[in-house]
């Protein structure tokens, strides 16, 4: 079942690239969809974050201790500043590590 | 310019992003396993799907048992901008073969688009730029599938201490927070993940859809109601 997923999104990724280079339909979306598009990934991501920082557990809100989400914080702040994917993955590691050791 | 020349420049052109490219495959790579697929599902859907973050969100998912219909729809919304790209390359790439297109659409990722997307304004009248994005989108294919494998491979002598999974959503941070460049994609990112929580919270199995829907709709209220002001 695994690889039939695999190869659905695969094929869906593929769809999405060559649709409109197929030349089957017109590629002239108006406008208003064009912009939308620049808020998909956003959109969808942000709710991944947001649920693996386990801000509510069990019903319950967690902020305080929650070393996951101060360690959240400083990737941002490491992403605003250095814009570089590797630099806030090990700033953020290792913020989440110290906070939770000490 | 001969076609050789034109490939090997887009192949260069292509190299130096490696850099950023090569670690995010091996965190891929590692997280694939975590997640508990296969050596051989890890390593193919490097070429079946072929993108990074959706690939990332797909194995994040899997291993929180998510339907496998939000799955589906997860990786479609994050390569749906791949969809503007496609758009964008049609004045350029509409005269070739259809083998042509198919193999150049595989390979329109987003950093063999960003190379190669610039040369094809700049240079509209040259008839063989199509060689550029394959060089390009070659040399991201390669690297993708080498850092895979790499992270395939070290994914299960990792440390315990290490809670890998926290990688995922740093990786995504990482991704988003330069996206975020006006109000309204703020408030989208805002609206998304307040929404998250709230839906997620109240068991819907969709949750991740559905904050999505309504952070585009909150993102697209906020521009229009700033262009009429």
């Amino acid at each position: 079942m695994t690889w039939l997923l695999i190869i659905l999104c695969g094929v869906i990724t593929f769809l999405i690239r060559f649709i409109p280079l197929s030349g089957i339909i017109s590629s002239d979306l108006p406008l208003f969809v064009k912009e939308s598009f620049k808020y998909i990934p956003l959109a969808v991501l942000t709710p991944i974050i947001v649920s693996d920082l386990s801000i509510i557990e069990n019903k319950n809100l967690f902020l305080i201790d929650n070393f996951k989400l101060y360690a959240a914080f400083i990737a941002i702040l490491v992403a605003l500043i250095w814009n570089n994917v590797l630099v806030t993955i090990s700033i953020g590691m290792a913020s989440f590590l110290i906070l939770s050791n000490f | 310019m001969k076609k050789w020349q034109i490939f090997k420049q887009g192949v260069l052109e292509e190299l130096p992003i490696q850099l950023g490219v090569f670690p995010f495959g091996i965190i891929y790579g590692v997280m694939a396993i975590e997640s508990g697929l296969t050596f051989f599902q890890a390593l193919l859907m490097s070429s079946i799907i072929f993108g990074g973050a959706s690939q990332i969100a797909f194995v994040q998912l899997l291993s929180n048992s998510t339907p496998f219909g939000v799955i589906v729809t997860t990786v479609g919304a994050i390569n749906s901008r791949h969809l503007l790209y496609s758009i964008s390359m049609v004045e350029y790439l509409n005269k070739l073969s259809v083998s042509w297109r198919v193999m150049l659409a595989y390979l329109l990722t987003d950093e063999a688009y960003a190379v190669s997307i610039r040369k094809f304004i700049n240079h509209s009248e040259n008839p063989i730029l199509h060689y550029h994005l394959l060089g390009s989108g070659i040399t991201l294919f390669v690297s993708w599938q080498i850092s895979t494998l790499f992270g395939v491979l070290i994914g299960n002598d990792l440390p315990e201490f290490l809670d890998l999974q926290f990688i995922i959503p740093l990786t995504f941070i990482a991704i988003i927070v330069p996206m975020i460049k006006s109000k309204s994609t703020l408030i989208t990112v805002i609206t998304a993940g307040i929404s998250a929580l709230i839906f997620k919270n109240l068991d819907i199995n969709f949750w991740i859809i559905l904050s999505g829907l309504f952070g585009i709709l909150a993102g697209i209220f906020i521009s229009k109601l700033d262009k009429k002001l």
